[in-house]
């Protein structure tokens, strides 16, 4: 009877044995330099969209750069009439305030309480 | 620079036994196995450029087609896994049938099939391939350990079922 290691051994070189490479299908190298031939297209074409949706994208970034600078000088502006109205109403105060002292004055020089 | 159609396909002459039947024996489907493969060749067609010298290439081939065979698996888990003592429970009056009427190495290809996933790739590579366990453990990005781990159960279970599904080989051979 054999010893368990010899029956090991014979049962790995049976497998060795039948682990011998299998070919593949008739006509695969074909199918993988057809599939490799058009794989250059395809990668042209899809360099081709990403070029379209690159420039798609700078033009949309440029646009929002434009209408952010446009909006934002817009604001400026705003802000700046803002404060020259507020600065001119500040003045009429004043001058109201200084004519209305006046005429207190006058009134009190009159004898008018 | 591209790599020449005339070189690739020398190439794919060279190393499509050895890519298919890695495919083929993680997969355990022949259209799946071809898919893994011409995905493989293709890949190579990429980045031939980056390899230098045969061995480099047939050491990338073994790699990325184990890879891509399991990944092939993975996605479709369709592989039926059984173990031992389920499979023996499970048995068809077919698989009395004698030994002469299926090939001794189709019935050993075919309990290799069965193997868990990770066994069944370390005992590919070790018996088809011939690689070491270190050189197996280096394409698989494991350790050695987990490696001779793997193909210790591996072949104890591929033993076991061999038991039980070829018992008059083992009678023989006892």
């Amino acid at each position: 009877m054999k010893q368990p290691e010899a029956m090991s051994n014979e049962f790995e070189q049976e497998l060795a044995r039948a682990m011998r490479g299998v070919d593949p299908p008739r006509g695969f190298a074909d199918r993988v330099m057809a599939r490799a031939q058009s794989d250059v297209p395809v990668r042209a074409k899809v360099l081709w969209m990403s070029r379209r949706v690159r420039q798609w994208t700078e033009g949309a970034l440029a646009a929002a750069l434009l209408a952010g600078v446009f909006l934002g000088e817009q604001a400026h502006l705003r802000h700046q009439r803002e404060q020259a109205a507020q600065r001119q109403f500040e003045q009429a105060m004043r001058i109201t305030n200084r004519t209305l002292e006046h005429v207190q004055q006058q009134l009190w020089d009159a004898g008018v309480r | 620079m591209a790599i020449a159609d005339d070189e690739f396909r020398c190439l794919i002459e060279s190393h499509q036994r050895m890519v298919y039947s890695i495919a083929l024996r993680v997969t355990g489907d022949p259209s799946t196995a071809e898919e893994v493969a011409q995905d493989v060749f293709l890949e190579l067609h990429r980045s031939v450029e980056q390899l230098a010298g045969a061995d480099h290439i047939r050491f990338w081939l073994r790699r990325v087609a184990t890879h891509r065979a399991i990944d092939a698996i993975r996605r479709n888990s369709t592989r039926p896994e059984a173990d031992a003592e389920e499979w023996e429970d499970s048995r068809s009056a077919e698989d009395d049938a004698p030994i002469d009427n299926i090939s001794l190495q189709a019935r050993l290809d075919e309990l290799l099939r069965v193997l868990p996933e990770p066994m069944r790739v370390v005992v590919l590579l070790r018996y088809q391939e011939e690689m070491l366990p270190d050189e197996i453990a280096c394409l698989l990005g494991k350790s050695v350990a987990s490696v001779k781990s793997h193909l210790h159960h591996g072949l104890k279970l591929m033993r076991r079922k061999a038991a039980v599904t070829m018992k008059e080989y083992v009678r023989e051979t006892a």
